[in-house]
């Protein structure tokens, strides 16, 4: 983080119409969120009242909602639908005024005195977004004084993120939460007041003027950590690293006409958009011709007439259209300017009347080789013969041939771990065997096996207390925060619901983050279900709980009732949810055509594989599958990774 | 002569070169409400001005001074729906340096188009207890289908500002410069927060021309497509999204059934929902 | 009905003595300065008028059925396109069909807003009618552009004067024809005080030039026609009737806005495409300015009370149809000062837009619009849907009187020179400012089922 030359001071919240005034002198606007009609928008504020006081929003792809915190926070909002471009680079602007007086001709520029402006709540992404449109428009051998004149007429006051909506992946673009560079004055929001730091000298003057004092300790501290808990609470959704060549090297990808059968080419992502800079040139209509303005407006590569030509358009077809905008903002803007021209503000996700999702085009179009992919939990050091000890605290029955055993006194990384993950088990005299997860404790683990082999039956079978050896947590689990903002689907019968209850737990515990959550659970008999304390009281906490059972004949999977059944209800469709599968082979193949038919595209279907394994880790060779280590590169996978694999017989 | 995909590239301008010092103007009127021939009158602060650069000679709401051409400009609104009607047209072309169509009638056929899915006779029945003593045609058209349109102004009615537009560019020699985008750029520019993504609210205007400034959604309420599609009107992906987002099914294809339903991209969809608001069973060959 | 191609709707004369000895004719072919399609034909034989002919040939769109299977909003945006020039009568009458059917009561600030609406095109139609459609009748020009060359600034007030009606339409609807915001329970969105408070300035200056205008147009010489018509509109005991009242006449027709068809139905003639309307008992009424003036003075704004007074003209406004645009110079002046007191006290309402529940039964009601009464009515299904539509303008409820008054005043003019006295029949039908788009209609004739597609 920049330090700036004064030191950090607190401003009580009762104060900030002091800032704000202060701001204003010298006859400047300040323009900060404000709320019309549903939204954030930038707009002029006179008083703290002006702010979206007590407000959050809910961000999902196509849709923007403000929702009533009941604090007097202003910034518990991220951004809103129009970006300090706005003002920086306006949407109209006169460009030259043309006259002609006998017979001569004079070209003038209209360029207009800029406003003093203060800007009043600059995220980390938007002082991101003001450095790239700084470099395309005034970092070159050519300069939009326009934008540069309104650009040093402009004080910035930035705010760091408390809070992060859905949309947002400044953690992928390194432009956020945290503030970078740009800006006077830097404010992080407490529950009583502000941090306010300088970055600048006109941010020491103002600084000097506040009613703020030197900011204690604890108050430094925890506008750090408000700061931290958001970048983690992000996560990194864009895998970044290469994406520049893996995106010029998709060109040819069938990708492109899936997405552009949806995208609407309506230009709404490039308007929203803090970095886009595309304009055109009209004449205004005058029916006196002696004297003629131009004026230069908001543009857009998306719209019919922006790559044409007399012989026709270069661009006519959408999928041309989005591949160039594309492939420019995360590949040769880099090229151009030598940064990425997104900056992870999430803007085009919501504001796109579709939902099309950036992060997940990415996805589609260029994912990261296997290996690439980030494993959050290894644990370090881990080897083939390393393992630590934990004590079997409690067994209790599911079922007539599984159990669910309580583990602590554990290493605490396993406890955090992340659902779907799974441990080896070991126990003296016996192979060791990968068991999932199936709850994590605070100082302890749930794992649930079901006696099939002399090994696991000794486990089941041992007493309270005995010592066990453990290896983990492996594997890649469950992405739970693709469902952020979504519906989920969970499909899954027998035993499979074990590695899928820490998800559920996840979903519980921040209920209000997710859409509509709909389990589908099936099992032989009503005896052969788990946990069926949760089952009955999952609905209460807003998990939709559909159970069948099949008792015709010993190979129920033959008739797959669970999926078909309970895919019936017409009530859920395609876009917006996620789906999480595990179970029998044979189901989870059906239950992926079937919820691909229903529109769940495939890079948001995920599925736990089982497969042999002697070392968890992807150096035994056993669990190979095509590309990937089922322990090392899954157990979870989405559709998209595994393309095909999945319904090849025999690989 | 048919031009079936005018909708698609609206302006065929034949482009005079030059500029006309005091162009010959007239306005006629086929099947319509008179409101985009009134956007000319409604130009009152330009009126003296334009009257002074135009000839204006024959505009029969505005003036008795009549002519039967030709014309150095035609400005024509009303959709073709008499047998009249498509012989006057082609007498009109005729006369006309410069043929522009105004108004969603002449553009699109109109609202009145949804009597194009074999309903005419019917209503014409219903309406009048001697229909035999009117003669009209099962349809409702745009003047494109009929003749080559050498420009179009589109919108229910048209913007006087595009109007202006192209009484400059004619000033000037230029192509009239009707920007081919969808209405979502002028929101944006405005200002206007989008109402489908903050409040759920069907709106056309990701795939409706542009060319009213964006009025519906800064009237709080959803473009209803008044100025027809836009090039690459993607009608599936909006309507399906609508379809998950709280718009039943049956409503959906009826938000494309309104001024310009029988514009080719709107024409499914307006189709099924003018039969099943006449309770008319879906075509079988479709 | 019209010219066919060959010649086209271009200039006919009009057609001199033909035909049988003793017998004139008078036709025009396409009228023009009216808003919409219709044709003169009068024949007089042997001193007698033997045809009288408003023959309305505009193409009918079907309305009725256009309707048909749509939501109430949806229908409020569809019936605007009857009319370029009145679209916010159609939508006010509509919207207060289903209003009253559904139980919906508005915020008192909406109903107010309402009437600016009305006002704003009031003031446009009759700022329009009055200096580009009438004037140049009684001025002796072709149209109001010739009439600018010699009286510059009067045009330019009358276009200042339609503009601000135009503008009020603009800050309220989103623009001034086919405006988008009304909708049932209310208005989408509510103009902000400034933007109304922006108009206040011109509104004022606007008094004086109403004042002018009605002035002049009552020193206008109008040909000599005296009849004593009956008159029919809207009557409500405290406001200029707009959007409620009791629908009145002079000779003591007294029934609910919604109650038309208890008093008058409507009827097919062969020479037109716009249905006639007749009350129960046959007779013929005028609509419009006359009507309102007559029937509904001690509700006028000060001003305008005031202005009618000063020109001293209610006796001739009620008896000479010529004089009708003394009456609309009388409500331009009500309009524009009651829109100013309008806008001076505005305050944002509580709620802009009431919550309704649609409910299957029969919507029905009649508001004024410029021209006159129009009368909608709707039947509605379990869904909310529009299952039957009957629209009743304002022109087709004068045609029968303005064919009438044609047989009527052609006595006292035959002995002018045929053009003048050809020219005379216009002015007469100029007079009623026919506004004749509204050419579709339904009678009261029900089809089970929709017929088959056709091949």
């Amino acid at each position: 983080m920049v330090t700036g030359a004064a030191e950090a001071r607190f401003l009580p919240r009762s104060q900030l119409q002091v800032l704000i005034d202060l701001l204003a002198e010298d006859g400047r606007r300040v323009i900060g969120p404000t709320v019309a009609d549903g939204a954030v928008v930038y707009d002029e504020v006179r008083s703290p009242d002006d702010l979206p006081v007590g407000l959050r929003d809910e961000q999902a792809p196509g849709s923007y909602r403000l929702v009533e915190t009941g604090t007097p926070r202003v910034f518990d909002v991220t951004v809103g639908m129009t970006s300090w471009k706005r003002y920086t680079f306006p949407p109209i602007v006169p460009l030259t005024r043309a006259s002609r007086e006998d017979g001569h001709l004079s070209l003038e520029s209209s360029a207009e005195t800029p406003e003093l402006l203060a800007f009043l709540g600059v995220r980390g992404c938007e002082l991101a977004a003001l450095r790239v449109q700084d470099r395309v428009l005034a970092g070159g051998p050519f300069v939009d004084t326009d934008y540069l004149d309104r650009r040093q007429s402009s004080l910035v006051v930035a705010a760091q993120c408390t809070r992060a909506a859905k949309t947002c992946f400044c953690t992928s673009m390194g432009t956020g939460p945290e503030a970078g560079e740009g800006a006077d004055l830097v404010l992080t929001e407490l529950d009583d007041g502000f941090l306010v730091e300088s970055r600048s000298p006109m941010g020491d003057q103002l600084l000097d003027r506040l009613p703020a004092d030197l900011a204690e300790p604890a108050q430094q501290t925890a506008a750090r950590l408000a700061v931290a808990a958001t970048r983690e609470s992000i996560g990194n959704p864009v895998a970044t690293e290469g994406l520049h060549d893996r995106l010029l090297d998709a060109l040819d990808s069938p990708r492109w006409q899936e997405v552009a059968d949806r995208c609407l080419a309506c230009a709404n992502c490039t308007l929203v958009c803090p970095t886009c800079f595309c304009t055109s040139v009209t004449q205004r209509a005058d029916l006196d011709t002696s004297t003629i303005v131009a004026e230069r407006s908001w543009d857009s590569c998306f719209t019919a007439g922006f790559a044409k030509v007399a012989g026709g358009s270069f661009r006519s077809r959408r999928q041309d259209r989005y591949r160039q905008w594309l492939t420019h903002k995360f590949a040769t803007w880099i090229d151009q300017f030598g940064t990425s021209g997104c900056v992870g503000c999430g803007r085009c996700i919501s504001w796109c009347p579709v939902g099309i999702d950036v992060r997940e085009e990415l996805e589609a179009i260029a994912p990261p080789a296997e290996g690439l992919r980030k494993h959050p939990q290894l644990a370090g050091g881990t080897g083939p013969a390393t393992y630590s000890i934990g004590t079997i605290r409690s067994i209790a029955a599911e079922t007539a041939d599984t159990y669910s055993l309580v583990i602590d006194g554990i290493d605490p990384t396993i406890t955090n771990g992340t659902p779907g993950q799974f441990l080896m088990v070991e126990q003296p005299g016996f192979p060791a065997f990968p068991i999932s997860i199936s709850r994590y404790g605070l100082d302890h683990v749930v794992l649930t096996v079901r006696a099939a082999g002399p090994a696991t039956s000794h486990l089941v079978h041992s007493e309270p207390g005995t010592e066990i050896g453990l290896r983990g947590p492996l594997g890649v689990g469950w992405p739970v925060e693709r469902a952020l903002g979504r519906d989920v689907v969970i499909a899954t019968g027998g035993i499979g619901l074990a590695p899928l209850r820490p998800l559920i737990d996840a979903l519980v515990s921040a209920r209000d983050r997710f859409g509509r959550v709909r389990l589908h659970y099936g099992a032989r008999t009503p005896r052969d279900m788990l946990y069926t304390d949760e089952l009955a009281s999952w609905p209460e906490l807003g998990i939709e709980v559909a159970l069948t059972v099949d008792r015709a004949g010993p190979e129920w999977l033959g008739r797959v009732g669970v999926v078909t059944q309970l895919f019936d209800q017409d009530d859920w469709r395609g876009q917006p949810a996620v789906a999480y599968l595990c179970g029998p082979e044979r189901m989870m193949q059906v239950a992926v055509r079937t919820v691909g038919e229903r529109g769940i595209p495939a890079e948001r279907t995920f599925v736990s594989l089982e497969r042999h394994m002697e070392c968890g880790i992807g150096l035994c060779g056993h669990c190979q599958m095509g590309k990937v280590f089922v322990c090392r590169d899954g157990p979870v996978f989405s559709v998209a990774q595994l393309g095909d694999a999945l319904n090849v017989e025999g690989l | 002569m048919p031009a079936a995909d005018s909708h698609l590239h609206p302006t065929r301008p034949k482009a005079p070169a030059e500029a006309i010092a005091r162009p010959r103007v007239g306005v006629a009127k086929l099947t319509s409400c008179d409101g985009c021939q009134l956007t000319i009158l409604d130009l009152e602060d330009h009126l003296l001005e334009i009257a002074a650069a135009f000839e204006i000679v024959e505009f029969p709401e505005a003036t008795s001074n009549r002519s039967s051409g030709p014309y150095d400009v035609l400005l024509v609104e009303g959709s073709v729906s008499t047998p009249e009607q498509v012989e006057w047209i082609t007498e009109l072309r005729r006369r006309a340096g410069i043929l522009v169509t105004i108004g969603a009638c002449a553009t699109a056929g109109g609202i009145q188009a949804l009597r194009n899915w074999g309903n005419e006779p019917a209503w014409r029945a219903s309406v009048y207890p001697r229909p035999e003593l009117l003669e009209t045609l099962a349809t409702s058209t745009a003047i494109s289908d009929h003749v080559v349109v050498d420009a179009e102004l589109r919108g229910c009615p048209i913007d006087p500002h595009q109007l202006l537009e192209l009484l400059a560019s004619l000033r000037v020699g230029r192509r009239p410069q009707l920007a081919d985008e969808a209405v979502c750029l002028a929101c944006k520019r405005r200002g206007t927060v989008c109402v489908v993504v903050a409040e759920g609210i069907p709106c056309l205007g990701p795939v409706t021309q542009t060319g009213c400034g964006a009025i519906c959604p800064a009237f709080g309420r959803g473009c209803y497509a008044c100025f027809g599609p836009k090039e690459q009107a993607n009608v599936e992906s909006l309507a399906a999204w609508f379809a998950e987002h709280g718009v039943d099914e049956t409503s959906v294809p009826r938000l494309f059934a309104g001024f310009t339903a029988y514009a080719p991209p709107f024409r499914e969809q307006a189709e099924r929902a003018t039969r099943h608001a006449h309770g008319q069973k879906e075509r079988t060959d479709a | 009905m019209h010219e066919s191609t060959g010649a086209g709707p271009g200039l006919v004369p009009p057609a001199a003595t033909g035909g049988r000895d003793g017998e004139v004719r008078f036709e025009v072919a396409e009228l023009t300065r009216v808003e919409g399609e219709g044709s003169l034909k009068l024949v007089v034989r042997d001193g007698e008028v033997v045809e009288a002919q408003l023959a309305i040939f505009e193409a009918p769109r079907y309305f009725e059925q256009l309707v048909v299977g749509r939501t109430p909003d949806e229908v409020i945006d569809i019936v605007a396109r009857i009319c370029g020039i009145c679209p916010v009568a159609y939508q006010m009458s509509a919207v207060h069909a289903f209003e009253d059917l559904f139980g919906v009561t508005v915020d008192p600030a909406v109903r107010v807003l309402r009437r600016l609406l009305y006002c704003g095109e009031w003031i446009e139609s009759h700022a329009l009618h009055i200096y580009l459609l009438h004037a140049p009748d009684f001025l002796g020009y072709p149209s109001a552009l010739e009439m600018a060359a010699d009286h510059r600034d009067l045009v330019a007030q009358g276009l200042r004067l339609k503009r601000l009606g135009n503008r009020i339409i603009e800050v309220l609807g989103g623009r001034a024809i086919h405006p988008v915001s009304v909708r049932v329970g209310g208005f989408s969105r509510a103009p902000r005080r400034r933007e109304l408070e922006a108009l206040l300035p011109d509104l004022e200056a606007a008094i004086p030039e109403a004042q002018a205008t009605l002035d002049w147009v009552a020193g206008l010489e109008p040909p000599d026609f005296v009849r004593d018509p009956l008159l029919l509109s809207l009557s409500h005991p405290h406001e200029y009737p707009y959007n409620d009242g009791r629908i009145v006449s002079n000779d003591g027709i007294d029934v609910g806005p919604d109650e038309w068809g208890s008093a008058f139905h409507e009827e097919q003639v062969a020479w037109s495409h716009a249905l006639q309307a007749r009350s129960h008992s046959g007779e013929m009424y005028l609509l419009g300015p006359s009507a309102r003036v007559t029937l509904s003075p001690e509700t006028l704004h000060p001003l305008a009370a005031e202005g009618l007074a000063r020109v001293g003209m209610a006796d001739e406004i009620r008896r000479n149809v010529f004089r009708s645009i003394v009456a609309r110079g009388v409500e331009l002046l009500h309009a524009i000062a009651e829109a100013r007191d309008i806008v001076a006290a505005y305050a944002e309402p509580d709620v802009i837009r009431a919550p309704w529940t649609p409910r299957a039964g029969v919507a029905a009601w009649a508001t004024e619009a410029p021209r006159g009464l129009l009368f909608h009515r709707y039947e509605l299904d379990g869904d909310g849907l529009v299952r039957h539509a009957q629209i009743v303008p304002p022109t087709s409820q004068n045609q029968g009187a303005i064919e009438r008054d044609l047989a009527g005043f052609a006595p006292g003019i035959m002995s002018l020179p045929h053009a003048e006295a050809t020219h005379r029949f216009e002015q007469l039908i100029r007079s009623y400012d026919p506004c004749i788009s509204c050419a579709t209609h339904f009678l009261d004739l029900r089809i089970e089922e929709a017929g088959e597609p056709a091949p």
